[in-house]
């Protein structure tokens, strides 16, 4: 049975709203409701690769994500939990393959150096020698953050999740929103197909879905859900630590601690909407674009394929904390597919903005009112 | 890219009856299966079927597969058989079937319609060491023994005294491995009388509410611990009991092969008369997926009778709506229907008739 009613509804079961419901509850709110749609973790979180960088190429992205990273490393303290959260910090490398590439790869670095980012530019050799199972043809240069590195997405989230469940609050699955009732320009109540909840706060932590939810209280949020494809191998020994990334066709990979390969790409022409079927196109396009950089992946057999939504904006930007329009109604969407590695300062931020604190780090950039007066802020090192 | 006009994944006796049947209308057919040899699980079948004898009743199931091989050989013409190739996936956005022919050679497959014929695999216990060299499925023993002519081991503990696990500890005794006991978790024997006869009177003890707990070896299995369970299932420590076997054959249950009707998404149920997640289909084993057929195990844990009439109704079906036909094969089908439901109709088969009231369905 859903409560008649609730301080704050965050709806989404990903890892940004079981962070946020955690920050709002170790900071002593009561009456905290998680609402999802299907299972926790079932949207782009579960699905995601769960990279961790710093090198990102807008400064509120480096700065938040430093955050991220500190968060990472103390997290299984924080949240007192026994799951391995198989944090690694193995390393992150981009891979440029024209001088356009490389230069923007300089500049990113910059930027994070100017930000106390231990990144750095790295030549062929280099690479070769840090990596001597990559085939470097044609590579000009890489970034690389050796600080970054990669988590189990689905354990950060049971880890939120069990530490806010300990500190009183509720969560319920399979429970969709399918109104927001306002009064006045105010928040005044979250319809779901299971009953009402009287509340004067909502979170949209929706993702992809959150279009929908910025709809319900007459919002245009500019979000598009596309579908991102992915694979696994079958366990290996660990040959390699780091995550690679390549910007000539948009391949990456990771191995994971267990041993199988995580292996995406990124199309341009992929599917818009929220179907997360896989193709056979797929699977045969990324395995030769792995195994020409990474032959000696050849003879490893693969598991599994699945996708999932990224949550677009047309800066490749979040669209994070109050709107203007609508008085209680946050926005934490459109991650443009990095987002789970901010959970873990974005779930703070979010805590201190709806209980109205100064948040430790200014997201006013990240505004949705930017749409509005046109002060996009494009974050190039996307994916 | 592989075009076809019937593609059947499986050559069990589901998978070869709707070959025969849809190669027997006139379409074209393409026959996929992981095995070496075509026969599914026939082949290592040295018993005699039970049942009705239209349905090959007392007859060795390795012959009711030579007799299916030999219809298959008279289509040749239609039938195109692919061995060593398992099917790897479906892809919804075009019905391709992606498969592999051992480690090497990778396919697509375009076919106007598809019959999963897929079968089951054998249920594991958890139980501490179970990964141990030793410890087998008593299906996979079974093809060891009956397929390639090596035995398992030298003493067995048989855990679960279904029909597979009575039958087996059987032939186990026929080629002169020792089984020191079989045990059942169920207070009661779950096989046919006859079979749990044959094996008591050659001094084999059956416990019942008893079950495995441990194995142990440090290389391969050396020992093994059964355990009493109270009515509430748990075990009572003070009966356990260390047993000197070399080999410990799991027969307790199989689970339908399913994983390609989840990749095309068609409509599941979880029926556990059935043996867990089936798809749901009509009474002529279509899926919820219009060009999606299933017939044998893969639709519900059964027998293989039961698979070549489904198997043979799936493939009438499937060329059917592709326009084929030939003299009388409507009486045909209505004759495989009830020859299904005669068949069901024994007291015997009364969970797989409560099973199958959840599944079958009209589209």
């Amino acid at each position: 049975m859903l409560p008649v009613s609730a301080e704050v509804v965050i709806i989404g079961g990903g890892v940004h709203g079981c962070s946020i419901a955690y920050h709002l509850a170790s900071k002593g709110m009561h009456g905290v409701v998680v609402l999802e749609q299907k299972y926790l973790t079932y949207g782009g979180t579960g699905r995601s690769a769960a990279g961790i960088r710093q090198q990102f190429g807008t400064e509120i992205n480096c700065r938040l994500a430093k955050e991220n990273i500190k968060g990472f490393i103390r997290m299984k303290e924080e949240l007192d939990t026994d799951f391995d959260l198989e944090l690694e910090q193995g390393g992150y490398m981009w891979l440029a393959y024209t001088e356009g590439q490389l230069n923007q790869l300089r500049e990113n670095v910059r930027l994070q150096s100017s930000l106390g980012i231990p990144s750095k530019i790295l030549n062929p050799d280099e690479i070769k020698e840090l990596i001597p199972l990559l085939d470097v043809e044609g590579v000009l240069g890489a970034s690389w953050c050796a600080e970054d590195g990669h988590v189990n997405p689905h354990r950060v989230t049971f880890a939120y999740y069990e530490a806010a469940k300990r500190l009183g609050v509720k969560f319920y699955t399979y429970t969709k929103v399918v109104d927001i009732e306002i009064e006045k320009d105010k928040v005044k109540a979250v319809v779901t197909d299971k009953g009402k909840i009287s509340t004067r706060k909502v979170v949209n932590a929706a993702g992809p879905w959150g279009k929908e939810i910025g709809k319900m209280v007459g919002l245009d949020i500019p979000v598009v859900s596309e579908r991102h494809q992915i694979m696994v191998t079958e366990p290996v020994n660990r040959i390699i630590k780091p995550l690679i990334l390549c910007q000539d066709d948009g391949s990456y990979w990771k191995q994971e601690p267990t041993g199988g390969f995580l292996i995406g790409m990124d199309n341009p022409n992929e599917k818009k909407g929220y179907d997360v079927g896989v193709t056979w196109q797929f699977m045969e396009e990324v395995s030769r674009r792995v195994l020409k950089k990474m032959p000696i992946l050849r003879d490893v057999r693969v598991v599994r394929q699945w996708s999932g939504p990224y949550d677009i904006t047309p800066d490749s930007q979040s669209i994070v904390g109050p709107v203007e329009e609508v008085e209680g109604f946050y926005l934490d969407v459109g991650w443009s597919g990095h987002g789970l590695q901010f959970a873990p300062s974005i779930g703070r931020i979010m805590s201190e903005l709806i209980i109205g604190e100064e948040p430790f780090i200014s997201v006013d950039v990240l505004s949705f009112n930017r749409f509005k007066t046109g002060k996009l802020i494009p974050e190039p090192a996307c994916i | 890219m592989r075009k076809t006009e019937v593609l059947v994944v499986g050559g069990g006796p589901a998978g070869l009856s709707a070959a025969i049947a849809a190669a027997s209308m006139g379409a074209k057919v393409l026959l996929v299966d992981d095995g070496l040899k075509l026969g599914g699980q026939l082949v290592k079948q040295t018993h005699k079927f039970f049942g009705s004898h239209r349905q090959s009743a007392g007859v060795r199931g390795i012959k009711i597969a030579g007799m299916l091989l030999s219809d298959i050989e008279k289509l040749k013409d239609k039938i195109e058989v692919v061995s060593n190739t398992t099917a790897t996936g479906y892809y919804q956005d075009d019905g391709v079937v992606t498969a592999m022919t051992g480690e090497d050679v990778y396919m697509k497959i375009k076919s106007e319609r598809v019959i999963i014929a897929t079968g089951a695999s054998e249920r594991m216990l958890t139980f501490p060491n179970n990964d141990l060299p030793g410890v087998y499925g008593a299906g996979a023993v079974q093809t060891l023994m009956n397929v390639y002519g090596i035995v398992p081991g030298d003493r067995v503990l048989m855990v679960g005294a279904g029909n597979i696990g009575l039958i087996v500890s059987y032939q186990l005794m026929q080629a002169n491995v020792e089984v020191a006991t079989v045990v059942e978790a169920m207070p009661y024997i779950g096989g046919y009388l006859v079979h749990a006869s044959k094996i008591r009177r050659l001094g084999v003890p059956i416990y019942t509410s008893h079950t495995i707990l441990e194995v142990y070896g440090k290389d391969a299995v050396e020992a093994a611990a059964i355990v009493k369970l109270d009515s509430k299932w748990q075990p009572i420590p003070s009966t356990k009991r260390i047993l000197n076997v070399d080999t410990v054959c799991l027969s307790v249950g199989l689970s339908p092969l399913i994983e390609l009707l989840w990749q095309a998404g068609c409509k599941m149920k979880y029926v556990p008369q059935l043996g867990g997640n089936v798809v749901l289909r009509d009474k002529y084993m279509r899926t919820s997926r219009r060009d999606i057929f299933v017939a044998g195990d893969v639709a519900g844990i059964e027998e293989a009778t039961s698979a070549m009439l489904e198997g043979k109704l799936a493939g009438l079906i499937a060329a059917s709506d592709l326009g084929y036909a030939y003299d009388g094969w409507e009486a045909d089908r209505e004759d495989t229907l009830s020859s299904l439901e005669e068949l069901r109709r024994g007291p015997l088969s009364e969970k797989i008739r409560s099973g199958l009231k959840e599944v079958v369905v009209e589209w």
